[in-house]
C-alpha cells in the first residue's frame, strides 16, 4: 500500500506540475496550459478518491522523506514527514475538487498572463496539501508560509479582468495580517518545540509527540493563545477578520472560490490539529471563551452580510459566519462536535465556492455586482437560477442539502458539550443564525434574480457548459453529502 | 614568531603582498590596463582562500605573545569574510571603468579592508582588534567617497565622523578594562574577571566597549550613519559594507560576550534594549521610503539587530544561530547588491519606480532578486527562513523573560516584509506594451555573482542540516 499511494507523489505532483509550466521551454498556449492543468488536477483527484477507497482508519498513511539517509534538520528535530488521517484525508480531497472547480472555472475568468497563473494556483495546491498531510510542525509552518507568495500573486495580480490598484492593496493586506499571525504562530511553535523538549526529552516536533501534560500551565496557556491568534487570522475569528472582504471581492473568482472554500479552513483545521490535538489540556480551559467568540463571529457577520450591497461581499461575509459555526464545533471538544465541524467545513467549502461563482457569472454578464441595480436575470437565464436557487437553499441549511446536517450537528454538539453552561448558552443563542442566513442569502437571490429585467440586461446569454459542469458538480456534492451524511462522519468516526 | 607566520598568518601575509602589487601596479602601469586590477584582487583572495588550509586550528594556536589566535571559528570566520571579498571585488567592474586612473589604488585599499576584517576576527588582545579596526575604517571612507559627486563625499565624512567618535567610546572602555585587569588580552581579562565579583565600574567599561563596536552595524545609538552613506555609496562597496564590517563585528563580538564581557549581566539587558530600538527605527524608518537602497539600508540595521539580540544571550546554542544566520543573510544581501549592481549599470535609477515591469524582460536575474528578497523577508525555500526560525528558536529557549522581546520582534518582522514585498511588487507590474522596460546588459561576472549566491541560497533553504551542523560543531569549539 505504502508504495502504491504515497503521500509525497500527492503532495509534490502540484509543484512539479508547476514548475515544468513556469519553465520556459513548456508551451505558452493557453489552451494547452489549460487542459495540461485540468488533467494533473483531474488525476490528482482520482488519486484522492482511490486514497479514501483504501484507507484504513486504523493504519492512516505515513511516509517520511529523508536526505541523504538523516532527517530534514537533525538538530532540531524536524523530520520531513508525512501522515494522513482521516480528518487530513477528507479535507485533502476537498482541495483536490474546489481546484479541480477552480481550474474549470479559469476558462472564463481568466484572460491574460495564462502561464503565470496556473503555475501559481498548483503551487498553492501543493502548499495547501502540505498543510493538510504534514506531520512536523515546522514543516506545517514552512507551508504556512509559502502558501502566502502564490495567494500573493493570484490575488493581486492583473489577470485581464477589471484589474485595478485595490486588488494589489487587499493583496498586501491579506499577505500582511496572515504574516502577522504567522509570526504569533512561530513564536508558539518555537515555545511548544523547546518545552515539549525541556520537559518530555522528546527532541522532535511531531505533532503526535508532544505531550502537554508536563508542560507547566502557564506556558501551555501563553502557546495556546499565541496558536489562537495565528489561525484566528485565517479563520477568520471576529476582530481579525478585516482583511477577508477585501480578498475576496478582488480576487478572480477561482481564486475566491479557492479563498473560501479551502484557505479558510486550514485556519480551522490549524485549530484542530495544534490547540485540539496536541494541546488539549489548555484548550479545554479557553474553549468557553472561544465560545463566546465564534458566537459573535456567527451572529454579528450575519447581520454584517445583510447589509452588504455587493453580492460577493454578502458571500464573504457569509463565510465567516459559518466559520463560526465550525469553530463552535470545535469548541464543544466531544467526537460530535468534531465530526460535525469537519462535514461543516466540506458542506461549506462547497456551497461557497458555489455561490461565488454564480457572483462570477452574473458579474461577468452584467459587468455589475451592486445588488440594486442587479434584478431580473432569472428571465434571462434560467438554468443559472435554478442552480442558484438550489445552492442558495443548500447555504440556508434546507434539509436535504449538506450544509443544513452540519448546521444541526455542530449546534446539537454545543448542547450536549461537557466544557460548561457557557456552550449551552451559545448553542442555543446561535440557533437564530438559521434564520439571519435565509434573510441575507434570500435578500441574494431575490434582488439578484427575481424583478424587473433592466433594459441594459436584454443581451445577456445564460450559462456556457463550463460553467454548468461546475455548477452541477457542486450541487451534486451537495445533494450527495445531504443525502448520505455517513459517507464522511464515518471517516472522522474511525 | 616566524614560526607564528607560518602557523596561522599566512593567509594575511598573501594578501599584504597582493596589497603591494597593486600599489606598484598603480605607480607604473598606465591607467589603460585598469581592468588587470579586477583580476589580481581575485587572484589575491583565491590564493588566501588556498591558503587558509594552511592555518593551525587544533588545537587553538596563540601567536605574537598572545595577541592573534586562530581556532575553527576564526577560520570560518575569515573563510566567509574571503568570500564575500571575493564577490565584492568581481562586482567593482563599474567602479573601476569610471575611475580609470585609480582603479589600482581602489583595488589595494578594497584588500586592505578584507585585510582589516581578517585581522579583527583573529585578535586575542584589545590593541590587536583596535589596530584592525582602524584598519577596516580607514579603507572604508575612501571607499565610500569613491563614487562621483557630491553624495558619495558627504556620506564618507559622516562615517569618518561616526567611525571616530565610536573608535573614541571603544578606546575608553578599554582603558577602564585595563585599570580593572591590568591587561589588555582578552583570556587574560577572563581569568581576571571570572573570579572577582562584578564591579560597577566593569559593567560600565563593557558597555562603553560594546557600543564603540557595534556603530558599524549600524545599531542605535550610532545608527543613523548608515541612511546617507548607502544613498551615497556605489552598489558594489555596497555589498562590501554591508557584509565584511558585519562579518568581522559579530566574529569579534560573539567572541567578547563569551570571553571578556562574560560577566555583566546588565550588559545583556543593555544590548536588548538597544537592538529592540534599532529593529523598531529601521522597521518603520523603511515603511514610507521609495528609494531601494534606504530600503536596505534600513533592513541592514534591522538584521544586525537582530542577530546582536540573539548574539547577546551568550550559549553554545545562540552562537550557532548567529553564525548560521551571518552565512545566510550575507549570501542573500550580496545577490541583491549584485542585481542592484546591474541596475546601476544600466543607469536605472534607484527609485522602487524604476523597477517597474523588469521581470518580464529579464526572467533570470528578475527571479534571482525576487528570491533574494523573499530570502530576506524570511520565506521559505530559502535560507532565510531556516536561518529566521533558528535564530529567533535560539531566542525563544533562552528563558521566559526574553519571550516579549521575541515577540516585539516578530511583530517587527511583519512590518518588515512590507518593505520587501516593496521592492519586489513593481518588478511583476505589467506596463502597457513594455515599452519602458529595458534588456538589462549584464557581464558574466555580475550573473554569476548573483545566481551563485541565490542558488546556495535556495540550496541551503532546502537542504540546512549539514550547514547547521557545522555551526553547531564550530560554536561548540570557540
Amino acid at each position: 500500500m505504502e508504495m502504491f499511494l504515497s503521500i509525497p507523489f500527492l503532495v509534490f505532483l502540484p509543484l512539479a506540475a508547476s514548475l515544468l509550466i513556469m519553465s520556459p521551454l513548456f508551451t505558452s498556449n493557453e489552451i494547452s496550459i489549460r487542459r495540461f492543468t485540468k488533467g494533473i488536477i483531474g488525476f490528482h483527484f482520482v488519486y484522492m478518491i482511490l486514497m479514501l477507497i483504501f484507507y484504513n482508519g486504523a493504519n492512516p498513511y505515513e511516509s517520511q522523506l529523508h536526505f541523504f539517509g538523516l532527517d530534514w534538520i537533525q538538530s532540531l528535530g524536524v523530520k520531513f514527514k508525512f501522515r494522513l488521517d482521516g480528518i487530513g484525508l477528507i479535507l485533502s480531497t476537498l482541495t483536490s475538487f474546489i481546484f479541480l472547480m477552480a481550474s474549470i472555472a479559469s476558462k472564463i475568468n481568466i484572460r491574460k498572463n495564462h502561464k503565470f497563473y496556473y503555475s501559481m494556483l498548483l503551487l498553492l495546491m501543493f502548499a495547501i496539501l502540505g498543510i493538510f498531510t504534514s506531520a512536523d510542525m515546522f514543516m506545517f509552518f514552512m507551508f504556512w508560509e509559502l502558501e502566502l507568495i502564490p495567494a500573493y500573486f493570484l490575488i493581486g495580480g492583473d489577470w485581464g479582468v477589471d484589474y485595478s490598484e485595490n486588488h494589489k492593496k487587499s493583496a498586501v493586506k491579506y499577505v500582511l495580517f496572515t504574516f502577522l499571525g504567522s509570526m504569533f504562530m512561530l513564536l508558539g511553535i518555537l515555545l511548544l518545540h523547546y518545552y515539549n523538549y525541556v520537559s518530555n526529552g522528546v527532541l522532535s516536533a511531531d505533532f503526535w509527540e508532544i505531550m502537554d501534560n508536563s508542560i507547566p500551565d502557564g506556558i501551555q496557556y501563553l502557546i495556546a493563545i499565541c496558536f489562537l491568534i495565528g489561525f484566528g487570522v485565517k479563520l477568520p475569528i471576529i476582530p481579525l477578520h478585516t482583511w477577508l472582504p477585501d480578498a475576496h471581492t478582488n480576487a478572480p473568482v477561482p481564486v475566491s472560490m479557492i479563498l473560501a472554500g479551502i484557505l479558510l479552513k486550514t485556519g480551522a483545521y490549524g485549530i484542530f490539529r495544534f490547540n485540539y490535538q496536541s494541546l488539549p489540556e489548555s484548550f479545554i480551559s479557553i474553549a468557553p471563551i472561544l465560545a463566546v467568540f465564534a458566537l459573535v463571529n456567527i451572529i454579528y457577520t450575519a447581520f454584517v452580510a445583510y447589509t452588504q450591497k455587493d453580492i460577493k461581499r454578502i458571500v464573504a461575509y457569509s463565510s465567516i459566519s459559518n466559520m463560526g459555526l465550525i469553530l463552535l464545533g470545535l469548541c464543544a471538544y466531544n467526537q460530535l462536535g468534531l465530526t460535525a465541524s469537519v462535514f461543516h467545513m466540506v458542506a461549506h467549502g462547497l456551497v461557497t465556492s458555489g455561490l461565488f461563482m454564480i457572483c462570477g457569472i452574473v458579474y461577468l454578464r452584467c459587468k455589475t455586482r451592486d445588488i440594486d441595480s442587479l434584478g431580473g436575470v432569472a428571465q434571462k437565464m434560467p438554468r443559472l437560477f435554478g442552480f442558484g436557487v438550489l445552492i442558495v437553499l443548500a447555504s440556508i441549511g434546507v434539509p436535504a442539502f449538506a450544509p443544513f446536517i452540519g448546521e444541526i450537528l455542530t449546534i446539537i454538539s454545543a448542547l450536549f458539550s461537557e466544557i460548561g453552561d457557557v456552550m449551552k448558552f451559545v448553542s442555543i443563542f446561535s440557533l437564530p443564525l438559521l434564520i439571519i442566513s435565509s434573510c441575507y442569502m434570500l435578500k441574494f437571490l431575490h434582488c439578484g434574480f427575481f424583478g424587473k429585467l433592466s433594459e441594459s440586461f436584454e443581451k445577456i446569454n445564460d450559462i456556457s457548459i463550463h460553467e454548468f459542469i461546475v455548477l452541477a458538480s457542486i450541487t451534486a456534492g451537495l445533494i450527495i453529502f445531504g443525502l448520505f451524511p455517513m459517507a464522511i462522519l464515518n471517516f472522522v468516526g474511525a | 614568531m616566524i614560526n607564528d607566520i607560518f602557523n596561522i598568518l599566512l593567509p594575511q601575509v598573501c594578501l599584504g603582498i597582493f596589497i603591494f602589487i597593486q600599489l606598484i601596479c598603480s605607480m607604473f602601469l598606465s591607467p589603460k590596463y585598469f581592468r588587470y586590477s579586477r583580476l589580481i584582487s581575485a587572484v589575491g583572495i583565491s590564493l588566501s582562500i588556498v591558503l587558509l588550509t594552511t592555518v593551525q586550528t587544533e588545537p587553538q594556536y596563540f601567536g605574537f605573545k598572545n595577541s592573534v589566535m586562530s581556532d575553527s571559528y576564526t577560520l570560518l570566520f575569515q573563510f566567509i569574510i574571503l568570500l564575500c571579498g571575493f564577490f565584492t571585488v568581481l562586482l567593482t567592474r563599474n567602479l573601476i571603468r569610471e575611475r580609470k586612473q585609480n582603479a589600482y589604488t581602489l583595488h589595494a585599499v578594497l584588500l586592505t579592508g578584507i585585510f582589516g576584517a581578517l585581522n579583527i576576527v583573529s585578535s586575542n588582545d584589545f590593541l590587536t582588534l583596535f589596530i584592525s579596526l582602524e584598519l577596516l575604517s580607514f579603507p572604508s571612507y575612501f571607499l565610500i567617497a569613491a563614487k562621483r559627486g557630491y553624495y558619495s563625499k558627504e556620506a564618507a565624512f559622516k562615517y569618518l565622523i561616526t567611525a571616530a567618535v565610536s573608535s573614541g567610546v571603544f578606546l575608553f572602555g578599554v582603558s577602564y578594562l585595563y585599570g580593572i585587569t591590568a591587561s589588555l588580552n582578552f583570556s587574560e581579562i577572563y581569568e581576571i574577571i571570572i573570579e572577582k565579583e562584578t564591579s560597577l565600574i566593569y559593567v560600565f567599561a563593557s558597555v562603553l566597549t560594546v557600543l564603540g563596536l557595534i556603530s558599524k552595524l549600524a545599531v542605535f545609538p550610532f545608527a543613523n550613519w548608515i541612511i546617507d552613506v548607502y544613498k551615497g555609496t556605489e552598489t558594489s562597496i555596497l555589498a562590501f559594507l554591508s557584509t565584511i564590517p558585519k562579518l568581522a563585528l559579530f566574529g569579534i563580538l560573539c567572541r567578547l560576550f563569551v570571553f571578556p564581557l562574560s560577566s555583566s549581566f546588565e550588559l545583556t539587558f543593555v544590548i536588548l534594549i538597544l537592538s529592540l530600538i534599532t529593529a523598531f527605527w529601521a522597521n518603520t524608518y523603511a515603511i514610507r521610503e521609495n528609494n531601494v537602497k534606504v530600503i536596505l539600508a534600513c533592513s541592514a540595521s534591522a538584521n544586525s539587530s537582530y542577530v546582536l539580540l540573539a548574539a547577546s544571550l551568550v550559549s553554545v546554542y545562540n552562537l550557532s544561530t548567529v553564525i548560521f544566520y551571518l552565512i545566510c543573510y550575507v549570501l542573500m544581501n550580496i545577490a541583491v547588491f549584485a542585481f542592484l549592481n546591474i541596475t546601476e549599470n544600466n543607469s536605472l535609477g534607484e527609485k522602487i519606480e524604476n523597477f517597474s515591469g523588469l521581470f518580464h524582460k529579464n526572467k533570470v536575474l528578475g527571479a534571482s532578486y525576487a528570491i533574494s528578497v523573499i530570502g530576506l523577508a524570511g520565506f521559505p525555500i530559502t535560507s532565510g527562513f531556516v536561518a529566521k526560525i533558528y535564530l529567533f528558536s535560539a531566542i525563544a529557549n533562552s528563558g521566559l523573560i526574553f519571550v516579549p522581546f521575541l515577540l516585539a520582534l516578530l511583530i517587527l518582522t511583519v512590518v518588515a516584509l512590507y518593505y520587501y514585498l516593496k521592492l519586489i511588487t513593481p518588478m511583476f507590474r505589467k506596463c502597457d506594451g513594455n515599452t519602458g522596460v529595458k534588456v538589462l546588459n549584464a557581464v558574466y561576472s555580475q550573473k554569476f555573482v548573483l545566481i551563485f549566491c541565490t542558488a546556495v541560497t535556495v540550496l541551503i533553504g532546502v537542504y540546512p542540516d549539514k550547514l547547521i551542523e557545522l555551526c553547531r560543531f564550530i560554536a561548540y569549539n570557540i
